[in-house]
């Protein structure tokens, strides 16, 4: 660490960082990606990113719990303290080996992280990292400490300051500032602070214990206990609020002896093995066999399931996914969980073999790459599976329950990717790796492991995490990543990863050449991913600073040493994946199939009949074979072996099929090896004997006679051949010509043929007469009116006598158009004709107009035409054609004749 | 990786029967599972739950049912199945009957909410008494049965060790002269009595009536029988007093004719369930003595009403006696919680290998009926059909055709319909036994026929059961009960007893080709069949041809 002992210490982290090699910039960059986008333009740059909250909340989290711990502990520290304070905090006054031990590598990491700069004797946490994990009094910090005496005391009077000092038998001091630092200094002396706590009563000692491990503070009543009250005179309890008093940080180290933390966990829990691990330890052979059985019945699983929906699954919900209806029947289908069959279908879409088929009704079918899959090997098909099990991000675990807005997560549907997935499944794994072969592990221990390497909770930033809030909210009991972990360990065992809990030989080999130790390069790195970092402790002894770009050299030792020399190699892995060798990569799956390969069943050719018209094929039978068996037989039980049964109706069914019945016989014979019983060839017998018996078929008339001669001879008439005639009987012939057309051409050969109804009678051959359904006769429309009567005739004159007098009767003249704003006003049929007019003539006219609005206008127009109560009439005024209701004109009137 | 061994994920066992290691395996599995099928080369075990806790009532843990799975299997065993193994057997005993010293009987439980759950069920309430502590709840000690079968029900059986009370004394011994228990009729008597009650499992003519003398000698208490007719109870009555040293007095009848009640009492099912005016009125027979071993012969037809009354006999032993388990009306698990559990099997096969009974040539004759009978059956009414079919003319010929070839020996003519039979006796100059025929005119028939006076008999079902005839070995059945399949291992099982001369015995179902008679018969010879009894199908023209 070039910067720990440089002669002038760095005053910035920028400056910190301008000190360090290429490497160690590179290592920062590769552990903390993030600060990479986009690429700073300096250091300063970068040491400012590196200090932004965002990103050191994302660092923070990503450290194991011991470095974590360190970090917490610097953040009680004074700032700058030095590394000797540091492990004072840690180990506490009595010391502890292991802690020494490993200090310098968890400050050295988070020194490679930039979480902390500076040289050991000024040991510097990031501002913003001392924010996130000093204790406040809203945010409690792990390590259970209260304020520094300075702290606590801001805004104290300084007479209240002198009682304390008085109460603690300190001389008195007038400067606040020395008033503190003397307290504190008192606190922090060991054999004076304890000379003082000798003085005190001992309900206060009680009062102390209570709140010494935190949260320190405690509230009071107005009038305190004595014991409290003496505590307060003397300041180890200070004021925090009105009600509340806490312990200062130096009085609470004392009472702790130096510590920060009650339980510092220098070494990761070792993962143990499980306690019923007995039957399988040191036989890795069974836990292989019994993972080759899984992985057997995950393939007939996943086959299962896809044949289910060979012609067309379930559709895709509007929103994406299945519907939960359809996830029972799938559960249902596969005889499991609803869980498990989620599984399975997120396995499936994983890999590829199964995807919604993008048309207008969207359906979930099997895709082309299903095809492609089943015609490879059991092994290899498994491997497909495996490896896109282990890496993808989806999880089926979550399926059923609910994301943030409430809405329930469907299986294959959106929302169903975690990032974090795929990092806890190879972790878990490679956790399994490191267990002898043939171990399970105890799942508690393994989960304690990965909270140690990922301490997520407790660490002082609750609102690290959102889900893990949001699920410990609702009383889920643990986070995502031990849900994760948890998951991954019933889905490797149901997927033949791990058989009876213990990793499995073709499982280790889908984890890359990392987990069999061989050359943990590079690949190593990746196995290890994103949690390696904080891991680097299990390697302490000969491991020195996690150096990214140096591989963890030679050969470790396969099994346990294998997952550490992964582990130590890489902080973070970088942006370039090294395509072979990496978990579930396709070496990986080639490694995988081949272990795999020769534990699984050999497809066998060969079936056992027995006399109870049962047929048991003792393993999985080859492709062709099964397939014609299941049409000639019901399946009845699956498995390593499949028993199928006879009956009529599969045997009729495999009639149906095209088969014959000695077709059946043969097949059976050749494929038994045991003697076809008697039943059995009785059975196929009796269903070919009656097979087809009846005859079903399309004509579409017939002709019929009771002289089968006739019938030959219209058979033989090559006039027939366009009838298209068949003889069904000998005395029926069927044509596929219509009765018509058989009548007509049976006549032209000059024959006399009936038609018969559908009852038998014969046809009688009318003229075709047609009929409408009833109608009325037309009604006759005269060339003139009716003749009128006389009724009528003497009412009409008589109107029309009177009209004439009206029209004739000396009236007043037609009223001037108005001017001047007034609104022509005219009768509506004079306004009818002169607009009539003025459309014959295409003159102008003036008329007055009320809108709908009832406001009233006047308008200079030129009607175009005038028809169903509206003009439609040029508008000078407005300059453009319009049509008016002739009820809204008020009047009309011709314009007077323009002058020019 | 070659074992004999094929688990299936349906929890179906299939064992190889000719692999090396066959019998190894079947001794391991049989404490667990049961055999279902035993045809030639695969035979066919289930795992069921009533098999496991069978298991765990006898001792065994799931360790060692995982064990022997994956031990003698072939492929790998599935996961899940092993995981249900061990998650089905962790049920049995969670819940135990015991007596309490000042409670009674008492149901406790190592685990406490298993016994909330089932204390919320409403078909459990009304049975438990106070709860005495938060894991012990009083029972009433008339429910011990009841509350047996709710729980089993419920899916957490109990284990009953509050234990049978001795009954009445009473000295009985076999009298092994001259002849003795065969080994599995040994295994049966020590398997049910180590069980405490249960069910043995044998082959019509295995000598099931011995393994209740054994029984009985075991017990040394008075013990009641109950069998399916008088006849059969006369034969057991017969048996008793020459194998064991029980006098003729000792033992009693109850039946519709005698109502004796003796230290040895044989009550037919009949009489037990007769209601006069609405009440079982031969109901305190139960009472009537203090019972140290009640015997259920032919369990599987064991009646509804009689297992009610055997829900109140909890404390007693019981012995179940039957050729299979097999109950067309499904009550199997009746019989599991109230009689008991399995205590013995033997597939019919081994015993026959060993000699005990006559091994036997099963043939279905297919008879081709007559155009006329053919349309006759074509156009007869739906529930005539079985009836018309299985009656016919010609079968009637075919019928006398064989018992024309097999003249000479002890031929028996079963069949359904009276008027058939009727008929056939008529043709066959053999006498008939129908339900109207008295009991001293069958006992004097089956004698005669014992002791080969007369060599042909026709006979309705009331000769399904329990009818004692060495000397039988041609059966010709004509006619069933549809397609029971029972009814046709019990008509097998009469010419089962092994024989004098130890020749072979034929068993003959006569069958009208293409019509439902057909379908009946493939149901019925399907136990059999899984029993490793290969029907041969014969057409009946080889019979009818002149020779």
């Amino acid at each position: 660490m070039p910067e720990g002992r440089s002669p002038s210490s760095p005053r910035t982290l920028a400056e910190a960082l301008r000190a360090r090699g290429d490497e160690d910039l590179a290592a920062l960059l590769r552990a903390r990606p993030d600060l990479l986008t986009p690429v700073p333009t300096d250091l300063t740059q970068l040491a400012t990113r590196a200090g932004t909250r965002a990103s050191v909340v994302r660092a923070l989290e990503r450290l194991d719990r011991f470095t974590l711990q360190t970090a917490e502990a610097l953040a009680v520290a004074p700032d700058a303290a030095s590394y000797e304070t540091l492990l004072a905090l840690l180990t506490g006054d009595e010391g502890d080996p292991d802690i020494e031990a490993v200090l310098p590598r968890a400050v050295a990491v988070l020194r490679g992280q930039a979480l902390v700069w500076g040289g050991d004797d000024r040991l510097r946490l990031v501002r913003t990292a001392r924010e996130l994990l000093a204790p406040s009094p809203t945010r409690p910090s792990p390590t259970g400490l209260g304020p520094t005496v300075a702290e606590a005391t801001a805004g104290m009077s300084p007479g209240r300051l002198q009682e304390i000092l008085t109460a603690a038998g300190l001389p008195t001091t007038h400067d606040p500032v020395s008033a503190v630092a003397a307290l504190a200094s008192l606190f922090n002396d060991r054999s004076r602070m304890a000379a003082l706590l000798d003085t005190a009563p001992s309900e206060a000692l009680t009062v102390l214990d209570r709140l010494v491990w935190g949260p320190p503070y405690g509230e009071v009543t107005a009038n305190p206990t004595p014991p409290v009250q003496w505590l307060r005179d003397r300041g180890l309890l200070l004021p925090a609020s009105p009600r509340t008093v806490v312990l200062p940080r130096e009085a609470a180290l004392h009472l702790r002896g130096g510590r920060a933390h009650r339980t510092p966990e220098p070494v990761p829990p070792a993962v143990r093995p499980a306690a019923k691990a007995s039957m399988t330890e040191g036989r890795p052979q069974l836990v292989d066999n019994a993972a080759a059985g899984q992985a057997y019945t995950a393939l007939s699983t996943v086959e299962d399931l896809l044949k289910d929906w060979h012609e067309g699954g379930p559709a895709v919900l509007r929103s994406g996914g299945l519907s939960v209806r359809d996830l029972k029947r799938t559960a249902a289908a596969l005889d499991t969980t609803e869980q498990m069959a989620g599984f399975w279908l997120e396995l499936t879409y994983a890999a590829g073999l199964l995807a919604a088929d993008g048309e207008a009704d969207e359906r979930y079918a099997p895709t082309p790459a299903y095809d492609d899959w089943l015609t490879l090997p059991a092994s290899e098909r498994w491997a497909r599976l495996a490896a896109a099990w282990l890496t993808a991000t989806r999880t089926a675990g979550l399926i059923g329950g609910q994301d943030t807005k409430g809405r329930t997560l469907s299986a294959l549907g959106p929302d169903l990717d975690r990032s974090a997935a795929v990092e806890v499944r190879r972790r878990v794994l490679h956790l399994l790796a490191a267990l002898p072969a043939g171990t399970a592990p105890d799942p508690e221990s393994l989960l304690a492991r990965l909270r140690w390497e990922r301490p997520l909770r407790g660490t002082g930033t609750p609102d690290l995490d959102r889900n893990v809030a949001r699920s410990a909210a609702r009383g889920v009991p643990t986070d995502l990543r031990s849900r994760v972990a948890a998951w991954t360990l019933t889905e490797a065992e149901v997927l033949g990863v791990t058989g009876r809990g213990a990793l499995s030989t073709h499982g280790r080999a889908l984890l890359g050449r990392a987990a069999y130790g061989d050359g943990a390069t590079g690949d190593g790195r990746l196995a290890a991913g994103p949690i390696a970092a904080p891991s680097a402790t299990e390697a302490t002894a000969g491991l020195t600073a996690p150096s990214a770009t140096e591989p963890a050299s030679g050969p470790a030792a396969p099994g346990l040493g294998a997952a550490a020399a992964g582990l130590t190699a890489a902080p973070w892995p970088g942006a370039a994946r090294p395509a072979a060798g990496q978990p579930g990569g396709p070496e990986a799956q080639a490694a995988s199939a081949h272990a795999l390969a020769p534990l699984l069943p050999e497809p066998v050719d060969h079936v056992l009949l027995q006399a109870d018209l049962t047929a048991v094929a003792p393993g999985p039978l080859q492709r062709p074979l099964a397939e014609t068996l299941a049409v000639l037989a019901d399946i009845e039980s699956k498995g390593g072996a499949t028993v199928y049964r006879f009956t009529p109706a599969s045997v009729r069914r495999a009639l149906d099929a095209g088969k014959s019945a000695s077709d059946l016989h043969t097949f059976l014979a050749t494929h038994s090896r045991t003697p076809v019983p008697q039943p059995l060839s009785y059975l196929i017998d009796d269903v070919a004997r009656r097979h087809g018996h009846l005859r079903i078929g399309a004509a579409s008339a017939y002709v019929r006679c009771d002289d089968d001669a006739l019938l030959g001879e219209i058979l033989a008439d090559k006039r027939s051949q366009g009838l298209r005639l068949r003889r069904l009987a000998p005395t029926v012939l069927a044509a596929q010509a219509d009765p018509a057309t058989l009548l007509e051409g049976l006549r032209t050969m000059g024959y006399a043929p009936a038609a018969e109804s559908a009852e038998g009678d014969v046809l009688i051959t009318r003229a075709h007469a047609r009929r409408t359904p009833p109608r009325t006769a037309p009604v006759p429309v005269p060339d003139g009116p009716p003749v009128p009567d006389g009724t009528l005739l003497g009412a009409a004159v008589k109107a029309i006598r009177a009209g004439d007098l009206a029209a004739t009767v000396v009236r007043k003249p037609v009223p001037e158009p108005a001017k001047n704003g007034e609104l022509p006003r005219t009768t509506s049929a004079e306004t009818l004709a002169t607009v009539q007019a003025a459309a014959m003539t295409g003159a102008a006219v003036w008329i007055g107009y009320v809108n709908a609005d009832g406001a009233a206008s006047q308008r200079v127009i030129a009607p175009v035409r005038v028809e169903g109560g509206f003009v439609t009439a040029y508008d000078h005024t407005a300059d453009e054609v319009r049509t008016y209701p002739l009820h809204r004109i008020t009047g009309v009137a011709e314009l007077a004749d323009d002058p020019a | 990786m070659n074992g004999p061994l094929i688990v299936q994920s349906d929890k179906t066992l299939l064992l190889e029967v000719d692999h090396e290691q066959a019998d190894a395996c079947r001794r391991a599995i049989a404490p667990f599972a049961e055999l279902e099928r035993a045809p030639e080369h695969i035979h066919t075990y289930r795992v069921t739950p009533l098999g496991l806790w069978n298991a765990r009532a006898a001792g065994h843990d799931a360790e060692q049912v995982v064990d022997a799975l994956v031990a003698y299997s072939r492929y790998p065993v599935p996961h899940a199945l092993l995981v249900d193994v061990a998650e089905t057997m962790a049920r049995y005993g969670r819940l135990t009957l015991s007596k309490h010293p000042t409670h009674g009987l008492v149901l406790t439980t190592t685990d406490r909410p298993v016994l909330e759950e089932i204390l919320r069920s409403r078909k459990v309430q009304p049975l438990v008494g106070a709860r005495l502590d938060p894991d012990t709840v009083a029972v009433h000690p008339s429910e011990r049965g009841q509350i047996k079968q709710t729980l089993l029900k419920l899916g957490w059986p109990a284990e009953d060790l509050a234990g049978y009370v001795d009954g009445e004394a009473h000295h009985i011994e076999l009298d092994e002269t001259g002849w003795a228990l065969r080994p599995y009729q040994k295994q049966a008597v020590e398997g049910f009595w180590h069980g405490g009650s249960g069910v043995v499992v044998l082959p019509c003519g295995a000598g099931k009536t011995l393994v209740g003398a054994g029984a009985m000698a075991q017990a040394k208490a008075t013990t009641l029988i109950l069998v399916t007719n008088t006849v059969s109870a006369r034969q057991w009555k017969h048996e008793l007093v020459k194998r064991t040293s029980l006098t003729e007095d000792e033992i009693g009848e109850y039946s519709g004719t005698r109502k004796e009640i003796r230290p040895v009492t044989i009550a037919t099912y009949q009489v037990l369930t007769t209601k006069r005016k609405g009440i079982y009125a031969h109901l305190e027979l139960f009472d009537s003595r203090d019972w140290g071993l009640v015997v259920y012969d032919e369990v599987h037809l064991l009646p509804a009403p009689v297992f009610k009354f055997t829900a109140d006999l909890q404390a007693r032993r019981r012995l179940g006696l039957t050729a299979t388990l097999v109950r067309e009306d499904g009550r199997e698990s009746d019989v599991f919680s109230l009689i008991g559990p399995k205590r013995f099997d033997a597939p019919w096969k081994e015993i026959e290998a060993q000699g005990y009974i006559a091994p036997a040539d099963c043939v279905e004759v297919r008879v081709n009926l007559t155009d006329a009978e053919r349309l006759a059956y074509a156009t007869a009414e739906t529930e005539e059909k079985y009836r018309y079919c299985a009656t016919t003319e010609t079968k009637r010929k075919v019928t006398e055709a064989l018992v024309q070839r097999f003249a000479g020996q002890q031929i028996l003519v079963i069949g359904q319909y009276i008027d058939q039979l009727d008929e056939l006796g008529e043709h066959l100059n053999a006498p008939v036994i129908k339900g109207e025929t008295s009991n001293a005119q069958r006992e004097k028939l089956f004698e005669a026929f014992r002791q080969g006076e007369i060599s042909v008999l026709v006979v309705s079902k009331v000769a399904n059961f329990s009818i004692d005839l060495p000397e039988a070995t041609v059966a010709i059945q004509v006619s069933g009960t549809f397609g029971s399949r029972q009814e046709e291992a019990q008509r097998l099982g009469r010419v089962l007893r092994p024989k004098a001369d130890g020749h072979q015995a034929h068993f003959y179902s006569v069958v009208a080709r293409d019509t439902i008679d057909q379908d009946f018969a493939a149901h019925r010879q399907r136990f059999l069949a899984e029993q490793g009894y290969a029907y041969r199908i014969v057409d009946a023209d080889e019979f009818l041809s002149p020779k």
